[in-house]
């Protein structure tokens, strides 16, 4: 009977993924129906990876300020600054492509911890700290810029945004990842049998591989239809898998849970709290660097008006991804999966002609229902 | 028609099959002052939350008479139209709003259209205010200019206002000083003579005895009695309020105790909202290695706050001085705490405790999470070997170990927070009320955890508002009173009338 409702359990908070992929998939075959099809070619789906990629960044380092209860309105103004001088330094001073990517990453992360100083130690909300970020930050780039689009000059950099994976390196990976899954499943068995825990049969782990194979192959074949996976897509991809370990296996991951379910029980247990919330900030800088590395490199160019409303964007999937507003409950894979739709929604409707306005509106009533869902879903449960 | 303003009768309420007032009774005349006194958890709140309606009529059993008709409200507001008005223990002002905007709150004076009448409520909050003694409070400015005594009167001033007739006062003195409880106790005498009654709920004997006609003891949610207070003397209440043995369902055993390894000096600790008033006073006292150290005390006595600033969470300022192995240590957040082998176990679970979405597991290791882990990564199936040891010591009763925690009995969450500050290996541990909202099973399993423990030369401090249990399990008892130190006891022999008159009064040593 404890083994029965233990599943129940495990069955519901996968239900919710399930649903997501649903409603992905009533989007997709909605707008295949209404392009007669286009919008299901292997060429849009690339497009469409390509388009969440920028958005699927922010929302991975999103998700886990709003884990922690926090929230972050600065990061596309962050993600304009952080494109915009990385197009100076290529433009104007002709860095070598790796100082500037180099120098990009680390003046993210500064952003980010800076802002956590103010969150974490000086206590001042996060609203309002992102809210000054936001309005800052962009004028540092205006200022920066004088308010005109710098061009890149390094094809090095230009291809983070624009370039595909080789056919065969697509294979490749796609093989690899299935080992390395294959090769931690396996190792997870030998570590729980050999500290004398209970072994799951061997056939449930062997169909979890199975589904795993089957999602992969089907990813990276049709990709290769295209052009091959996009460059972008991979670094969302490998920052998901990170990310997700980063939240599951380590420590500083289990303690963004417990300080967004119950602040004052994680810091009278003897975490340092404040800590943690300040390198959750800085965690979202980094992927401010990348998504700004990125959005420079697909336009070829710095703008001063990169990245606005990002952070509204990304805020969205993490919700529609199933983060809680109470903090504490979310995950990687979910934001992404809100990200994929966000951007699912964009993509089909500019197609079949929507007018901007319009899309505007469906997304703000998408965000505003996700988050009802949450709010009626937690309301019965005692907190 | 009925002598009595209020006459409540044979009082009945239930919480999921537990009888927290059994046929209750209590009687008030109009313009009488009754002390409404019981130990903790008798049942004086819940009565007063049946009376004023918090729990509507329905859901408890028994007759309310008001004014000789039977009394069925289902709203406070509609106990308050009748004229019951309840002040609470934590004030219900808003800070920000001026004093005649708190007085009429809900109740506002307005002109046509809907806008506020300033100048009307004004100059009735000046007249309340001087009818309370206070002509000085300047009714424009917000509550927060006022200190905790006003902000009282100021809260009475509000339930005057709303023309009541029966003020219920639950320990309203509990954040003034001393000069300002003065004030309070005059200004209910006053009220007396203008024919409002009162219930006046407290822990202070003095006070009760200072302004009270009848005294009405409840315990263990039945009524122990009602008399004039003319006459009673502060043992007799006592002894009304204690009245029960103590039966053995505590599993004394036998333990060395060594000689003193912690020493905790001049603790003092500010009131949060009022910074005049000493919520802990000086307080400073020794631990013998393998020692059990019961804390006995009020509700608002002051001693989570003292177990808060040992343990460097005290929210407010203070001061405190810790001697650990004849070393002075310096403790400044629950971190430093926990790594220099202190550690506590909070009074409010879900607010302190437990991460309530979080694993069992998870919550076990919380603490030491770091151990487990190479470069930040969590070796999980270590953590889990030692997770599985934990519950299986403890006896927590789970289906997984990553089941959320809040779906857990209070009994088997306690027992995962006592899990998760055993494991840092403390060499002193603060209990803070360990067993309350736990049921008796799992009550005998902790104190048997807790003869363990000492037994292996851990310390304890326990804090408890139970006395049966402070006098069941400690070797020694430290008795608080109002932030200071009222009593340290060998529990040899030692009476819960001792301690509780060591509570409510004077200092008193017996010879160690």
């Amino acid at each position: 009977m404890a083994i029965g409702t233990q599943n129940l359990k495990r069955f519901f908070s996968q239900y919710k993924i399930l649903a997501l992929l649903f409603a992905i998939a009533v989007i997709w075959l909605f707008f295949g129906q209404l392009t007669d099809g286009a919008f299901l070619t292997p060429r849009n789906f690339s497009n469409l990876l390509r388009q969440m990629a920028i958005t699927g960044m922010l929302a991975s380092g999103m998700v886990f300020i709003i884990i922690s209860g926090e929230i972050d309105l600065s990061v596309g103004a962050s993600l304009g600054l952080l494109g915009g001088i990385a197009a100076i330094m290529d433009y104007t001073y002709h860095f070598p492509v790796s100082v500037t990517i180099v120098t990009v990453i680390v003046l993210g992360i500064g952003i980010g911890l800076f802002n956590g100083y103010w969150v974490a130690y000086l206590r001042v909300p996060s609203f309002i700290v992102s809210l000054a970020g936001f309005l800052a930050f962009r004028g540092v780039l205006l200022g920066l810029t004088k308010g005109t689009t710098v061009p890149l000059e390094s094809p090095a950099l230009v291809m983070i945004g624009q370039a595909y994976l080789p056919t065969l390196l697509g294979n490749l990976l796609g093989l690899g990842l299935f080992a390395l899954m294959a090769v931690l499943t396996f190792k997870t068995r030998a570590g729980r049998a050999q500290h004398g825990l209970a072994v799951p049969p061997l056939w449930q782990d062997a169909i979890k591989l199975v589904v795993i194979g089957a999602v992969i192959v089907g990813f990276v074949y049709t990709l290769n239809l295209y052009e091959g996976i996009p460059v972008p897509v991979l670094v969302t991809l490998i920052i998901l898998g990170i990310f997700s370990f980063l939240a599951k296996q380590t420590v500083f991951g289990r303690r963004i849970y417990s300080v967004g379910s119950n602040l004052e029980a994680t810091r009278l247990s003897g975490v340092n709290v404040r800590m943690v919330k300040m390198l959750v900030f800085g965690l979202m800088g980094l992927m401010c660097a990348f998504a700004g590395l990125t959005t420079t490199a697909r336009l070829a160019a710095g703008s001063p008006s990169a990245g606005t409303l990002g952070e509204l964007d990304a805020i969205a999937s993490c919700f529609i991804g199933g983060a809680s507003s109470r903090g504490g409950v979310g995950t990687v894979y979910g934001a992404l999966i809100g990200a994929l739709i966000m951007a699912s929604l964009d993509n089909g409707m500019s197609m079949i002609g929507v007018e901007s306005f319009w899309q505007m509106i469906v997304k703000g009533a998408i965000l505003l229902l996700a988050v009802w869902i949450d709010v009626i879903s937690g309301a019965g449960s005692e907190r | 028609m009925s002598e009595y303003l209020l006459d409540m009768r044979g009082i009945v309420k239930d919480f999921n099959g537990v009888k927290a007032l059994d046929g209750i009774d209590l009687k008030v005349r109009p313009g009488e002052v009754v002390g409404l006194c019981g130990e903790n958890g008798a049942g004086k709140s819940t009565l007063m939350k049946v009376l004023s309606a918090v729990y509507p009529y329905g859901t408890w059993q028994g007759q309310i008479c008001w004014e000789g008709k039977e009394l069925k409200a289902h709203t406070i507001r509609e106990t308050e139209e009748a004229g019951i008005v309840i002040i609470h223990q934590e004030l219900m002002l808003v800070p920000q709003l001026s004093v005649a905007e708190n007085i009429f709150m809900g109740n506002e004076i307005k002109l046509p259209g809907g806008l506020m009448n300033y100048s009307a409520m004004f100059k009735r909050a000046e007249e309340l205010m001087a009818e309370l003694k206070m002509p000085d409070v300047n009714v424009a400015l917000p509550v927060y200019h006022y200190g905790g005594g006003h902000q009282q009167l100021i809260e009475i001033a509000k339930a005057l206002n709303k023309k009541a007739k029966l003020l219920i006062l639950d320990e309203p003195t509990s954040s003034l000083t001393k000069s300002e409880t003065e004030i309070l106790l005059d200004i209910i005498r006053d009220l007396k003579r203008k024919g409002v009654a009162c219930v006046m709920i407290s822990h202070k004997l003095d006070e009760i005895a200072a302004v009270c006609d009848t005294i009405s003891v409840i315990r263990d949610g039945t009524h122990v009695g009602t008399r004039p207070m003319s006459g009673m003397d502060t043992n007799e209440i006592i002894t009304m309020m204690v009245g029960r043995e103590i039966k053995n369902l505590f599993p004394s055993e036998e333990h060395p105790i060594g000689d003193v390894f912690f020493e905790v000096r001049n603790v003092t600790c500010l009131d949060v909202n009022n910074p005049k008033r000493k919520r802990v006073d000086n307080i400073s006292f020794t631990l013998r290695k393998g020692e059990i150290l019961g804390v006995a005390g009020l509700v608002g006595a002051g001693r989570t706050e003292l177990a808060m600033a040992i343990f460097g969470c005290y929210p407010g300022q203070y001061d405190a001085e810790l001697w650990l192995d004849g070393k002075q240590i310096s403790v400044d957040s629950p971190r430093s705490a926990v790594m220099q082998g202190i550690c506590l176990v909070p009074e409010d679970r879900k607010r302190h405790g437990i991460v309530p979405l979080q694993g069992v597991g998870a919550n076990i290791t919380m603490a030491v999470l770091q151990d487990y882990a190479k470069f930040g990564v969590i070796n999980a199936e270590k953590e889990m070997h030692q997770i599985e040891k934990s519950i299986a010591r403890m006896r927590i009763k789970t289906a997984s170990a990553d089941l959320p925690i809040r779906g857990l009995s209070g009994g088997n969450q306690q027992k995962a927070v006592l899990s998760k500050m055993l494991l840092p290996n403390p060499k002193v541990l603060i209990l803070d009320e360990p067993t309350r909202g736990v049921d008796v099973g799992a009550k005998y399993e902790i104190y048997k955890l807790m003869f363990e423990l000492v037994k292996q030369g851990l310390s304890i401090i326990m804090i408890s508002s139970e006395l049966p249990e402070v006098l069941g399990i400690s070797d020694r008892v430290l008795v608080i009173g109002e932030g200071q130190l009222r009593g340290d006891f060998i529990n040899d022999g030692l009476t819960q009338e001792q301690v509780l008159t060591a509570a409510l009064g004077q200092f008193s040593e017996l010879a160690a």
